[in-house]
């Protein structure tokens, strides 16, 4: 019996090749492939950083400073560690308003994705929440539920949630039914197909849809705080506005942004290679 | 009473609901079939006769039909216990893309209800049979179109079926690769002797494979039109056999004048 070649050379090995590289091996992910993807990498960071130092020179020191001197001051603000205070408080707020936009998101998601006449009735709600100005949603809550912690959550939750929502809507309706007409054939049981045909198709879909919206909350909490609240990271941000004092500005702006990154590309960012890993190479994200 | 048939099909038709006002498509219109324990039949006809829904039926997956359709004397769709296996390789693999090719068919043992100890040696067992021993811990997308069908295959022979459905399996394959998988489903059927029905347009791979044809008219209302015997060609078949090519001259010859005119498919 004659083999085909196989024609797949650019594929990661066998499974035990790659169950063995788990999420520990993903955690470089977004690093990994060949040593000149890394090169192409670090150019573009340096490249940036080049950007940034030239708007500082051809701008005066008080409008961009440069990003030798923004480092500096955060590494000062970090060891004072005031700052970590309102770290943790943006992110409590991240955490929760995430937790309620993802669990509205997948209700309806599902309700949507399984019902037809779901579908067509909130179909026209998720796209009145996508047109709605965020900042309109914002002071809309603000005014109703008053400027207080409940508020702040709900406000930077609820313009995420369309969005969400229309992602796992169309992960439920990707599920593949000719799979799942295969294990009908097979006779497989209601319960094993829910457990082995179906949930590994939306888990990935739930996966990427959290990476997705805690990039989308953790801008939206940031500008809620900046309308509404007298603590956290997006107040500090603001503050220092005011002040007119751009090195602060910018070092709480990229610490926030060096821990949101770190969040979604390498936790996230793993998982979701670590459940997909059974995908072709080419789809990294 | 003799021994049931492996698949009886009495009177069977299916009709599709048209949208509003609009009249159903009839996909099968009384359609009647019998086809013996370890015979190997082709269903022959044009696209759209309905050659896929009668197998859509037999596979359980369409209960909204009339007429009555068994295997082994089981009503269709019966899931109890001591209800025959039946297997099905359709025209795509259909396997689960996120697991490896043993797990897949061990994901079929398990619905079938073979217990755990078995499925190692069933799986390097048919694995080996199709040629993919040394692919069984790559995942689908690894393989190309022509290994992807045979791990289905292989599947399909795991669960050692007492009746085994085939909806085109090798329709979307380069001739070269499917002439190959043709020969080695036969070598392969030949061990385990399950009944297949085999829905094809392809009149040349019908002839290689089957024992019996049965010829269905273009659709709607798709019914089995001829029937021809093939047992005189003695097995195993080659694709150098005169005698196979022969016959399946006269195959096509026969679907011509039955069902009037050279479909683009044919």
């Amino acid at each position: 019996m004659s083999l085909e070649p196989l024609t797949a050379t650019d594929f990661h090995g066998p499974a035990s090749a790659s169950a063995a590289r788990g999420i520990a091996g993903a955690v470089s992910n977004w690093a990994s492939g060949h040593a000149s993807d890394i090169l192409i990498k670090i150019c573009s960071i340096l490249s940036l950083l080049g950007l940034w130092s030239f708007a500082a020179f051809m701008l005066p020191p008080s409008v961009i400073p440069g990003p030798v001197g923004v480092i500096r001051i955060l590494w000062s603000e970090v060891m004072a560690g005031a700052i970590w205070s309102d770290v943790a408080i943006s992110m409590t707020r991240i955490a929760l308003s995430f937790c309620a936009a993802m669990s509205i998101a997948i209700i309806f998601g599902f309700a949507m994705g399984l019902s037809k006449t779901a579908e067509r009735f909130f179909d026209v709600w998720v796209v009145c929440g996508i047109s709605l100005p965020s900042l309109v949603t914002i002071l809309v809550i603000f005014m109703t539920v008053g400027l207080n912690e409940t508020a702040a959550v709900l406000a930077a939750a609820i313009p995420v949630t369309p969005i969400l929502t229309i992602n796992i809507w169309g992960g439920i309706k990707n599920v593949d039914h000719k799979l799942i007409d295969m294990a009908k054939a097979y006779h497989a049981g209601r319960w094993r197909i829910i457990r082995q045909v179906i949930a590994p198709q939306i888990a990935p879909v739930i996966i990427s849809s959290s990476r997705f919206g805690l990039g989308l909350i953790w801008k939206m909490v940031l500008f809620v705080e900046l309308l509404g609240r007298s603590n956290g990271i997006g107040y500090k941000i603001e503050f220092y506005y005011q002040m007119f004092n751009m090195s602060e500005v910018l070092a709480h702006a990229l610490l926030f942004l060096l821990i949101m990154l770190f969040l979604e590309i390498v936790l996230l960012g793993a998982l979701e290679q670590y459940l997909f890993k059974w995908r072709p190479a080419q789809r990294r994200i | 009473m003799a021994s049931p048939a492996a698949i009886e099909v009495t009177e069977v038709s299916k009709t599709f609901p048209g949208k509003g006002r609009s009249p159903g498509w009839k996909a099968i219109a009384e359609a009647t079939l019998t086809v013996d324990p370890g015979e190997f039949v082709c269903i022959l006809g044009p696209s759209g006769c309905g050659k896929s829904t009668l197998l859509n039926i037999l596979s359980g997956l369409d209960d909204q039909y009339d007429g009555h359709a068994a295997i082994h004397g089981h009503p269709v769709g019966d899931r109890q216990f001591g209800s025959p296996r039946v297997a099905c390789v359709f025209q795509e693999p259909r396997l689960m893309p996120w697991r490896t090719v043993r797990a897949n068919i061990e994901f079929a043992l398990a619905a079938s209800g073979f217990i755990e100890a078995q499925w190692r040696t069933r799986t390097d067992r048919v694995l080996n049979l199709v040629g993919l021993e040394d692919f069984a811990d790559f995942y689908p997308l690894q393989l190309s179109g022509g290994m992807q069908q045979r791990a289905s295959i292989a599947r399909a022979f795991a669960i050692e079926p007492e009746v085994l459905l085939m909806d085109e399996p090798f329709s979307a394959l380069d001739e070269l690769t499917a002439r190959r998988l043709r020969q080695q489903l036969l070598t392969i059927w030949s061990d385990f002797r399950p009944s297949v029905l085999f829905v094809t347009h392809n009149a040349f791979e019908a002839t290689f494979l089957s024992d019996r044809i049965l010829m269905m008219t273009k659709g709607p209302g798709g019914r089995f039109c001829d029937e021809i015997n093939l047992n005189g060609l003695a097995r195993p078949r080659t694709y150098e056999d005169v005698k196979v090519f022969e016959a399946s001259r006269d195959v096509v010859a026969r679907l011509i004048s039955r069902i009037g005119q050279i479909d683009q498919d044919l």
